[in-house]
């Protein structure tokens, strides 16, 4: 099977510096291949195993996501190649967007049987994108997949849902977002990131994909810092753990919160 | 765009309370539309102006009627369509975001109707700031909590049936129904929470000791429900589980990443145990005691039931 993997190079927002009017500045903060992206390489891997099938990495964003280490970190990750729109008309751009360009990618790519992704990004963290990009393909997306195996040319698929475990057979192409826990993926070694420098990469033209113009935009009117921020973070020592206990309980009690 | 209609789209659980009470806020019609069972859009038929159902969706996904749910919202073209950001309720929405070409709207604080625009605060990038967003051009896409089920009070309108053409390229085989956990993480005054400081399944007792001692629910971080299971997933706190906000909430070998606790910004007293005196969480608490929580939360389980 061919085997797409739309795998983000983000930051954590953890690293960011906030101002007190909100705004966000992320310069310090070091993008990686988004925590939860390499379960999506891991299933996908193994299904192509299975399958006599390729992976091919997919990202989309700034310019920025095509950097050597953003190219080796995906790469040594159990890819055949690698596939980039990186323009930095797409710096912030919304989920749809996004999406749009990454439907078109993966038209660009052709003969696409599944679309493997994570649960979601380490920075917006919405777990939006793969279900956008279905509805953009009009392929049948679905999230929350904890197991995926080749029967035949169709799917087995199973989904931890919250009313219990569903397993379904599904016929491809389609679009599956992984959930965190689904597999634990294997850690790159020496071998596989030397592999990676070797491994094909084509940088797409965002000119040249059919993208869609937005219908709706977003307009930042205000930023603010949340509140609620700062605590007060009296600490007790606790070289004797019953004197710290009963410190804290009497600073709780105080405090009305016991 | 028929700035006179909000359309609501319901996967398959009657859980749209929080929909139905968001697209209220923007005064206009209120229709419905149902991807499920027939039972989905006759609980939703009391709560809402008109309700569309798309027919019985036997052993196909409900996902698979997210295409037919986008052509029926774009024919529309309402001032807002407002869904649910369950798996299931983001399918519907990415649909409807794809077929418009208008973003998902989530982290959504409070929406309102202003000069005839849509205009949310939300918050973005795992809660570091919040927005005042205006939603300009076009229809709003506005994923929100699901609430509660939807409640019998008025006179039902009728249900309207659609015929439409689902996807038909996946079929249920069978779904092996998991006991929901039922507890209501929201409604507890103080919750005890554990994370990955804790070495082994067996000691989730010493924490759940800590909890009854303090009256209090036993929670998590996200590794301890999706990563080794030791705790139900209903359990755990953050951007990608429950918001709460209790009057204490005690964090137990918990670092305190971003992600983490936002879910917990709104606690009153957030008080910490953990070992490293560098653990982020200790500039995000109001109380910490700096050890072992082998050592500490028992002892600390001793003082309560000593004080009582
Ligand atoms: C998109 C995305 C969404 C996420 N959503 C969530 C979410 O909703 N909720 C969530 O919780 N996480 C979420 N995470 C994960 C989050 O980033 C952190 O990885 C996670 O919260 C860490 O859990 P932890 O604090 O239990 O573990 P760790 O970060 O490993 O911390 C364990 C702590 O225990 C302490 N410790 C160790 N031994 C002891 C001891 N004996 N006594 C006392 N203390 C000890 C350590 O000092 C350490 O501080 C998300 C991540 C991503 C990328
Ligand atoms: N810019 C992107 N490029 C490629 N894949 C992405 C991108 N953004 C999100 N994804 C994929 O979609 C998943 C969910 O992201 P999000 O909707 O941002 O939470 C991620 O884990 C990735 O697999």
């Amino acid at each position: 099977m061919k085997i797409v993997v739309a795998y983000k190079w983000a930051p954590n927002p953890q690293d960011a510096d906030v101002r007190p009017d909100g705004i966000v500045d992320l310069s310090r903060a070091k993008s990686a291949v988004s925590e939860y992206d390499p379960v999506a390489f891991e299933l996908a891997r193994r299904l192509a195993d299975a399958t006599s099938g390729e992976v091919i990495g997919l990202s989309v964003g700034a310019a920025s996501i095509d950097t050597s280490l953003a190219r080796k970190a995906a790469l040594s990750r159990g890819l055949d190649r690698l596939v980039l729109v990186a323009d930095d008309e797409l710096d912030g751009a919304d989920s749809t967007r996004l999406a749009g360009v990454l439907a078109a990618a993966v038209t660009a790519i052709g003969d696409v049987d599944v679309v493997l992704a994570g649960d979601s990004s380490i920075d917006v963290a919405e777990g939006q994108v793969p279900l956008t990009l279905a509805g953009h393909l009009g392929w049948l997306g679905l999230g929350r997949v904890s197991a995926v195996t080749a029967d035949g040319a169709a799917l087995v698929v199973e989904r931890d849902l919250p009313g219990g475990v569903s397993v379904l057979a599904v016929t491809t192409p389609v679009v599956l977002a992984a959930t965190a826990d689904a597999v634990v993926p294997k850690v790159a070694g020496m071998k596989d990131i030397l592999a990676a420098a070797k491994k094909p990469v084509e940088v797409l033209a965002l000119a040249d994909l059919a993208v869609p113009t937005a219908g709706t935009t977003l307009t930042t009117l205000a930023t603010a810092r949340p509140a609620g921020g700062v605590r007060q973070a009296v600490l007790f020592d606790a070289t004797d753990p019953a004197a710290a206990a009963s410190q804290l309980v009497g600073a709780l009690r105080q405090a009305g919160a016991l | 765009m028929n700035a006179s209609q909000t359309w609501v789209v319901v996967a398959d659980a009657p859980a749209a309370a929080g929909l139905v009470e968001v697209a209220r806020t923007l005064s206009t019609e209120v229709v419905a539309v149902a991807a499920g069972p027939r039972s989905v859009a006759e609980a939703l038929a009391h709560v809402v102006d008109r309700v569309i159902w798309l027919g019985e969706p036997g052993d196909l996904p409900v996902e698979a009627f997210a295409p037919a749910v986008a052509d029926l919202v774009a024919a529309a073209a309402p001032l807002a369509v407002v869904g649910a950001t369950t798996p299931a309720g983001r399918a519907l929405l990415g649909a409807v975001a794809a077929r418009l070409q208008s973003p998902v709207v989530s982290g959504i604080g409070s929406v309102e109707l202003s000069g005839g625009q849509v205009m949310v605060t939300r918050s973005v990038l795992g809660g570091v700031s919040e927005h005042r967003t205006a939603l300009v051009g076009g229809t709003a896409v506005l994923a929100v909590d699901a609430g509660a089920e939807v409640g019998a009070e008025g006179s039902p309108v009728p249900v309207e049936d659609a015929t439409v053409t689902p996807l038909t390229t996946a079929r249920v085989l069978e779904t092996k129904v998991k006991e929901h956990a039922g507890v209501d993480l929201g409604a507890a005054r103080t919750v005890v929470s554990v994370g990955r400081g804790l070495k082994a399944q067996a000691d989730v007792a010493l924490v759940a000791e800590l909890a009854d001692a303090i009256g209090g629910e036993l929670a998590c971080s996200r590794p301890l429900a999706e990563g080794v299971d030791w705790i139900a997933k209903e359990r755990y706190i953050g951007i990608s589980g429950q918001h709460i906000a209790p009057d204490l909430y005690l964090a137990v070998g918990i670092s305190g990443q971003l992600q983490h606790m936002v879910g917990v910004r709104e606690a009153k007293v957030i008080v910490a145990i953990n070992s490293d005196k560098a653990a982020p969480i200790f500039s995000q608490c109001d109380f910490g005691i700096v050890g072992d929580l082998y050592q500490v939360v028992p002892a600390l389980t001793a003082a309560l039931g000593a004080g009582a």
